[in-house]
């Protein structure tokens, strides 16, 4: 016999009592639900700091991790340290990356992601070495939430409202409906003409 | 012997059938309709987003032309969790109501859902290759949707496990209500923590971070797999019913046949 | 590097899965319509 006979051939006033089981089932699903919600959200709390992807400059100079552990580190590359040495015969790349609060030396010998520039963010894997700079074996690019044609871009650029070497560009009100036909229109209005 | 007007009037072999399909029949009748209507604006605007997005919308200033990887991922990613949604509010209708409808929708709406949310991480993972500079990580957001993942799989395992088929409804219906916890890790995951993943460009407090010139594309894409999802979906539960139909017929047809001899 | 590959296979993978879906809910869909009526016709001529 199926659950749903079960509840149709209720004895006598059945109906009634139906009403009140479905309503204590309604009320088991959400007390059900409820405890579940806070369960997950103690334990999420719980374990939030294994659950971040990366840390922080400030929070590498604030627990130095040491040499032994391997730690991702996040953050923004610094305008105009990006720079290259050789160590013995394998070129390296050396730039810094910033919170904003603190800002740590990274030493990568590989190639960088395509989106890797000054002002973007990157999260880089490895290890915390003595001197304070930070030895990565993995550099992956974190590019934000932002998605503008090229064009939009070179107009907020040209009219000094964005420097994209320093991070964020403004606030999207202020850019979202900009047309490319618009944008270069701003951007004719800014290159100084030849010849004129 | 009975206070329901139903038994009451009819044997209570065919109030039973009757009560089974009330619903299915209604819903029969509109998906006659409704099914086409969904699958045309479905194709329509697929043809039409897809073609915007990718030869017409422009190259983004950082990603330049990868960023079309978005008009699939993004709705993929929207549909995962709202199918999933849609299973916790099947379960809470199987388990409460015992709805006979919603037995069969959750049934349904899993592979298709499932489907969404592969779809969703392969399409990611192609984007992240050549964007982050890896495939995968294990930042809160991609698990959290991999967790999603495996939780549709266990759905459409777990709701064809049983020899009684709604023992596999009922049990189903709880790892929908429970599983749909996940569902809030994953849309919160990256302002929670931090993560690889980039946080939304879409959000109902303040302007979309996205150029109207994506964004218009991007809404058609969605509006596009909102309705093929949903024409799916009803295709799917209408030959669901009507194969339910044809069993039962089968098994009258069988014990009349027993009976006469 | 270009990044063509990973935007085909991104459509391509799509494409493949979206029409395997649809295909499939087509045939099934036409089969449980056939099937149903094979039986209601079976049953009209039994009961006659």
């Amino acid at each position: 016999m199926s659950a749903s006979n079960i509840f149709d051939s209720g004895k006598s006033g059945g109906a009634r009592r139906g009403m009140t089981r479905k309503t204590r089932r309604l009320w088991l699903v959400v007390a059900s639900v409820l405890c579940l919600g806070v369960a997950t959200a103690l334990v999420l709390n719980a374990f939030s700091s294994n659950i971040v992807f990366f840390m922080a400059p400030s929070q590498i100079r604030a627990h130095d991790p040491g040499p032994d552990r391997t730690v991702r580190l996040g953050g923004m590359v610094v305008a105009g340290s990006l720079h290259r040495e050789t160590e013995g015969t394998t070129p390296v790349n050396i730039f810094e990356v910033t919170d904003g609060q603190a800002a740590v030396t990274v030493r990568f010998a590989g190639i960088l992601p395509d989106l890797f520039r000054e002002g973007q963010s990157v999260v880089a894997l490895g290890t915390m070495r003595k001197d304070g700079t930070f030895r990565a074996s993995e550099v992956l690019a974190k590019h934000d939430e932002t998605y503008m044609p090229k064009e939009v871009a070179e107009a907020l650029r040209k009219s000094g409202k964005w420097d994209p070497r320093f991070g964020k560009p403004p606030s999207a009100a202020s850019w979202d409906t900009m047309t490319r036909d618009e944008a270069r229109a701003a951007i004719d209005a800014k290159t100084p003409r030849n010849g004129s | 012997m009975s206070a329901l007007p139903q038994s009451a009037v009819s044997p209570p072999q065919r109030g039973g059938l009757l009560h089974r399909f009330a619903n299915p029949g209604r819903f029969l009748r509109l998906a006659r309709w409704l099914t086409p209507l969904l699958g045309w604006i479905s194709a329509v605007a697929l043809v039409a987003g897809i073609i915007w997005g990718l030869f017409f919308s422009p190259a983004d200033w950082q990603q330049g032309d990868t960023v079309r990887i978005m008009y699939i991922h993004v709705p993929m990613a929207i549909l995962a969790s709202a199918g999933y949604f849609a299973l916790a509010i099947c379960g809470v209708l199987t388990l409460v109501w015992k709805h006979p409808l919603a037995d069969l929708a959750a049934v349904e709406i899993g592979p298709v859902g499932a489907t969404a949310t592969a779809l969703c991480l392969a399409t990611g993972s192609l984007w992240g290759k050549p964007m982050w500079g890896a495939w995968w990580v294990w930042d809160a957001r991609l698990t959290s949707m991999l967790v999603l993942f495996f939780l549709y799989l266990g759905h459409i395992a777990l709701i064809r496990a049983f020899d009684d088929p709604q023992r596999g409804y009922r049990a189903a219906a709880i790892l929908a209500i429970a599983g749909s916890v996940d569902l809030p890790i994953i849309k919160f995951s990256v302002n929670w923590w931090n993560t690889l993943h980039q946080p939304d460009s879409i959000t109902l407090t303040g302007a979309p971070t996205m150029s109207m010139s994506m964004l218009a594309p991007l809404m058609v894409c969605m509006i596009g797999f909102s309705c093929g999802f949903g024409a799916l979906v009803s295709a799917r539960l209408t030959a669901a019913i009507l194969e339910s139909r044809a069993r039962q017929m089968m098994t009258r047809r069988i014990a009349e046949r027993e009976e006469a001899a | 590097m270009t990044h063509l590959p990973f935007i085909a296979a991104s459509y391509g993978v799509t494409a493949v899965a979206v029409l395997v879906l649809t295909v499939q809910a087509v045939l099934r869909l036409r089969r449980a319509r056939t099937r149903l009526a094979q039986l209601e016709a079976l049953r009209k001529t039994s009961t006659r």
